[in-house]
């Protein structure tokens, strides 16, 4: 998404707020455009004339114009409220759907520094949104208030002022994209430091065990230090293009203390109309100019800033839903083939695989040669380069994802636990279940230590508080309690120990349907009815016997792992007890 | 607490004394400028309106005004000086402290980021806030002054405004400061929230359920937006209130000023000028949102402070004694994991500990490298206590490796050598022995790919784990379930490497296969936070209890 899609498309829903906002600057903008006039008028007709009762009238016009003002002022900063935090609201939405909706993410640890990073930019664009809306927007309300004003008081006058003022204006203007590439190396900077921070904290049993605390401390000082050196570079500029402005609200005031005493002289311009010009150009319209620098080099380039990043990690557009209609849940896997690049090594090739009901199936082979891959073949989640897998006879990807979803179960090595109850966790995929049956699946995959440890299905579970293990347990019992007719266990049961994972094991292929499981270790080989073996160079499939017989691979692999058992061919092995 | 964020702040402003000094003279300067500026200014006028040359009066208000710029040019730069010098000091602290914290750390990641990054930045801001504040007093208070100066009555009138001023002040300091806390605790939670969900990226994709986990993660959103809108509307109340004050003490000196001029005691520039001194005086209130900031400073400060009153225990000060890297635990307990344990770990020998899961594995061998600080009970290496080492001699003699290591290091080549004095030639040679070489000289730009770069599946992150424990060649190499993702082929190879390579070392092996336990040296049986026996695998074997922890099909059996 574009960054101005996004922020427009954040904002969109504020128009209504943004048009009150509007209507309440004119408001807070009269005391500006009327105060030089109402100054000129209860010093000329009133006190200077005479007639302190004329006088006093007009500054009691002028407190009424201040009410005005004040009461718009109130009003903007009440709409703000109404406008900024829906829009924080919206771009933290956005955001986070965004991120959540990666098709495939990356088998990576999650990055809790980009976590960090995308909460801080949100803030950004909101205080960023904020001051702009008060500060910017105030002061060219209030900037072009006075020069409508000035010219209402001196027409000739203002003419001659308003160039410079445009000028620096103009100015400031040109020198913003310096400023805008400074400031970027700044968000970056900022970025990296959360980086190498999120890095070395996250991974600090490592930096701890590897006695490189020095080591992550220099990294991180040489973060800090770029971040603080950009951070000073931008500052300069932005002072630097502050005195340009400065310039252009002070010129103006000088010319026309220079030009005036002969335009008054020559009767061109009446005393009072001189003093009210002053006022205009002395008290509103030269703290105002600062003011607009000062927001208008900072704020706007760190939203621009802000937004970019933040327009990376939003939404994608979701793909178009297929329509098929599967019969059964029967997988079948015809002349699959798959690769990560066109150049690349296929990671499938050529693979055909039938999986009836009830059927169990284990994947082996060493790691990373794309065991991983295959599942996402299976679920859909990728698109093979040739070949089809058909789920209930229809290609998988074309099944509707809500339907498709409910039928294909994956449960991937790094489990899935979110802060809440043990209910809401384990219930996650069943919405319907009742919580007779939920502990049912808690039981059957042998998590009811645990979820008795944590207070049984009401028990809450904290940010991090599970051990890897325990976390696979729960994603387990939720696979369990959903009605997913086809499971793939990919790695799910890593952390287990050998016991537990065949508790796991066994409970779903008694659970019915068909149950794939990646294997971590071999003993899921002799459990299973068929094992696919991976190994970059051949893909093969058959019972274990067949398998011990036929593939070298296999056979090396099961010795390696039981070395005081018999060569192959020996038909040693039977199938684990159960 | 309180105090004591407040005193961390007032130290770090003083920590570039010149600097400060300097920013406070540019403000001192700007000041004075600013304060003649209104009395030039109604000099001018009042030739103008006389219709007089006003060329001298212009020359001193130009001196004046460039005098202003100039300075709010320095100060500027100055303040951004010190801010992000003072931030960067707090961060390097901080980081300081993080890192001796180590392991201890009660910090949650996401949690700790933020307050090096977010807190930092806020409570750096410091010095420029106070500097800002100070010149704004004094400018106000100048500035009454120089009113009196001009005609007392209209000093008295915009005195009478000044308690007013005072007392919106303190009101705002305090309502924000709660929904301040509240925001940043909020996002905090959002931000916890979003880690999870992150973590289950993988199973949020095959299950279709990104919708409904955004909207989990979602879930504090309304509170947050509550907590925001709060601070707004508190801000509004404070721009209404100031917003009328302004006007009303303008006002009023206004009219002082008319009588003054009909009185023939002022002249029509003064009047001018007398506007010019209020709005200075004023400046005041209008600076409130200072006031924010420096209460957000202040909780910013009291964040930091949480993390540097953290306790971090005295590093030893023993060396370690040669040895062959005999490890001892003394009746070591840590709640919730081990109970009372005593073991002696041979040196030299091959000892793998084995033991359902959660039965102590990974906190025994945590413990033994000094990873883990015992409640109860001492570790002790080669005959000396572990908590009385050097950390940097402890961490060279003892080398892990874990199941799910975390990388570190720019490139793949820098995470082998992470931590250790490994040259590149010794970088490849551990990588041949962890069995990935093959697979790192197969990628872009080999040793030298950035890690960023490289999606790593977790049997190939073991794997560079491993090799980075063997690049630090220790006396005793742990290995925590650290060739779990391989296979036993591999992890065979593995193995015979590391005694070609590193021989007469101590190993020390978590792990789940029977095979590996049946090469061992000794095994160490875990049960329940005890040990439960020691001895060979084959001795071992006998008992059905033993042989359930890794077949699992004489589930129960004890």
């Amino acid at each position: 998404m574009s960054v101005w899609g996004l922020y427009r498309s954040a904002l969109a829903g504020q128009w209504r707020g943004g048009l009150v906002l509007l209507a309440c600057s004119v408001l807070e903008s009269a005391p500006a455009f009327l105060s030089g006039r109402l100054v000129e008028l209860a010093v000329d007709e009133g006190f200077a004339a005479d007639r302190p009762g004329t006088g006093l009238r007009w500054l009691a016009v002028f407190g009424l114009v201040a009410v005005i003002g004040a009461v718009g002022s109130r009003l903007v900063w009440n709409q703000l409220g109404k406008v900024v935090e829906p829009l924080r609201d919206a771009l933290v939405s956005a955001v986070v759907r965004g991120v959540l909706h990666d098709p495939s993410p990356p088998r990576n640890q999650p990055d809790a520094s980009g976590v960090a990073r995308i909460t801080q930019h949100v803030e950004v664009v909101r205080d960023a949104t904020a001051g702009l809306l008060v500060q910017a927007r105030g002061m060219v309300v209030t900037t072009v208030a006075a020069l409508a004003g000035l010219f209402t008081v001196a027409g000739s006058l203002a003419l001659i002022v308003a160039i410079p003022v445009v000028v620096s204006v103009l100015v400031f203007a040109c020198l913003l994209p310096s400023l805008a590439r400074r400031q970027r190396a700044l968000a970056l900077a900022d970025e990296r430091t959360a980086e190498v921070a999120g890095a070395s904290l996250s991974g600090m049993r490592d930096v701890v065990a590897c006695g490189a605390e020095p080591l992550a401390a220099l990294e991180l000082y040489d973060a800090i230090d770029i971040q603080a050196k950009a951070a000073v570079r931008v500052a300069r500029s932005g002072a630097a293009r502050a005195v340009v402005i400065a310039a252009g609200g002070f010129v103006p005031l000088l010319v026309a203390l220079l030009v005036a005493p002969r335009m008054v002289a020559d009767g061109v311009l009446t005393a009072g109309a001189a003093l009210g010009a002053l006022v205009y150009l002395a008290t509103t319209m030269q703290p105002a100019l600062r003011g607009l620098a000062a927001t208008a080099s900072t704020v706007v380039l760190r939203l621009i800033v802000a937004l970019r990043r933040l327009a990376e990690t939003a939404e994608a557009e979701p793909e178009p839903d297929g329509t098929a209609e599967p019969e059964g849940t029967a997988l079948y896997v015809r002349d699959l083939t798959f690769s990560w690049g066109a150049a690349a090594e296929p990671v499938v090739r050529g693979l055909d695989l039938h999986l009836r009901r009830g059927e169990r199936l284990a994947v082996v082979g060493p790691s990373g040669i794309g065991k991983s891959t295959l599942a996402g073949l299976l679920t859909g989640m990728l698109e093979p380069q040739a070949g089809r897998v058909l789920l209930g006879g229809a290609p998988v990807r074309e099944v509707p994802s809500a339907l498709r979803h409910r039928m294909v179960a994956l449960i991937p090595q790094e489990a899935y636990v979110f802060a809440g109850s043990v209910r809401d966790n384990v219930g996650l995929f069943a919405h319907s279940a009742t919580d007779g049956e939920l502990r049912a699946a808690v039981a059957a995959v042998g998590a009811e230590p645990l979820v008795t440890r944590l207070g049984g299905l009401d028990g809450e579970i904290g940010h991090g508080t599970l051990s890897a293990g325990e976390a696979q347990l729960i994603a387990l019992a939720r696979v369990f309690a959903s009605d997913a007719g086809v499971v793939v266990l990919d790695e799910a049961t890593s952390h287990l120990d050998p016991p537990a994972e065949a508790r796991a094991e066994r409970a779903f292929a008694e659970r019915g349907g068909i149950l794939i499981v990646i294997a971590h270790r071999l003993t899921s080989a002799l459990r299973a009815d068929r094992v696919l073996v991976m190994d970059g160079k051949e893909t093969a499939l058959g019972t274990h016997l067949e398998l011990m017989d036929r593939s070298t691979r296999y056979a090396q692999l099961m010795h390696a792992w039981a070395p005081r058992l018999p060569q192959p061919g020996a038909q040693f092995f039977q199938r684990a007890p159960e | 607490m309180a105090g004591s964020a407040d005193r961390l702040l007032v130290a770090v402003t003083g920590l570039d004394r010149p600097r400060l000094i300097a920013l406070v003279l540019s403000a001192l300067a700007g000041t004075a400028a600013g304060l003649l500026l209104p009395g030039a200014l109604a000099a001018a006028v009042d030739a103008v309106v006389a219709g007089r040359p006003s060329l001298p009066e212009v020359s001193w208000l130009l001196t004046l005004g460039v005098t202003e710029i100039l300075v709010g040019l320095i100060g500027g730069i100055l303040s951004a000086r010190m801010t992000s010098s003072v931030t960067a000091w707090l961060r390097r602290r901080l980081a300081d402290h993080y890192l001796a914290l180590g392991t201890r750390s009660k910090f949650a990641d996401g949690d700790a980021i933020s307050r090096l990054t977010g807190d930092c930045t806020g409570a750096g801001l410091v010095a420029s806030v106070v500097v800002q504040l100070g010149s704004t007093t004094l400018i106000s208070g100048g500035s009454v002054v120089l009113l009196a100066v001009m005609d007392w009555r209209l000093a008295l009138v915009f005195l009478g405004s000044i308690p007013f001023a005072l007392m919106l002040a303190r009101t705002h300091l305090k309502s924000t400061a709660d929904d301040v806390l509240t925001y940043q605790r909020v996002s905090g939670e959002l931000a916890a929230r979003m880690v999870d969900a992150v973590a289950g990226l993988r199973t949020i994709a095959a299950s279709g359920t990104a919708d409904r986990e955004a909207e989990r993660v979602l879930l504090p959103l309304p509170k947050l937006s509550l907590a925001g809108r709060g601070m707004w509307r508190t801000q509004a109340r404070m721009v209404w209130r100031s917003g009328l004050l302004l006007p009303a003490v303008e006002l009023a000196v206004l009219a002082a000023a008319g009588f003054g001029v009909l009185e023939g005691r002022l002249s029509v520039g003064q009047v001018l000028a007398a506007l010019g001194y209020v709005a200075l005086g004023m400046g005041l209130v209008t600076q409130i949102p200072l006031l924010t900031t420096l209460s957000r400073a202040r909780s910013c400060a009291h964040r930091i402070i949480e993390v540097l009153r953290s306790p971090v225990p005295e590093p030893g000060t023993l060396g370690v004694v040669p040895g062959r890297g005999t490890l001892e635990l003394r009746g070591v307990t840590i709640e919730g994991a081990l109970r009372d344990v005593d073991l002696v770990v041979q040196g030299g020998r091959f000892t793998v500990v084995v033991g359902r899961s959660g039965a102590g594995k990974s906190a025994l061998v945590n413990v033994l490298g000094g990873l883990l600080q015992p409640e109860e009970g001492t570790a002790v290496l080669d005959g000396r206590p572990l908590e009385k080492l050097r950390p940097y001699e402890l961490r060279a003699v003892i080398g892990f490796a874990f199941e799910r290591p975390a990388l570190l290091g720019a490139t793949i080549g820098d995470a082998v050598g992470y931590g250790s004095w490994a040259g590149e030639a010794a970088v490849r040679a551990a990588c041949q022995s962890a069995q990935v070489d093959d697979l790192i000289v197969r990628l872009p730009n080999g040793y030298r790919t950035p890690l960023s770069e490289t999606p790593l599946s977790g049997g190939e992150a073991q794997r560079i784990g491993l090799a980075r424990a063997i690049a630090h060649a220790p006396r005793v190499l742990i290995l925590d379930d650290a060739t779990a993702s391989l296979d036993t082929v591999t992890e065979a190879a593995v193995e015979d490497a590391i005694e070609r390579t590193l021989p007469g070392r101590t190993r020390l092996v978590v792990t789940h296969r029977a095979a590996t336990a049946a090469r061992a040296d000794a095994v160490v049986w875990l049960e329940d936070g005890r040990v439960r026996a020691v001895g060979t695998h084959e001795a071992l074997w006998r008992n059905p209890a033993y042989q359930a922890v890794f077949t699992g099909s004489l589930e129960g059996a004890t």
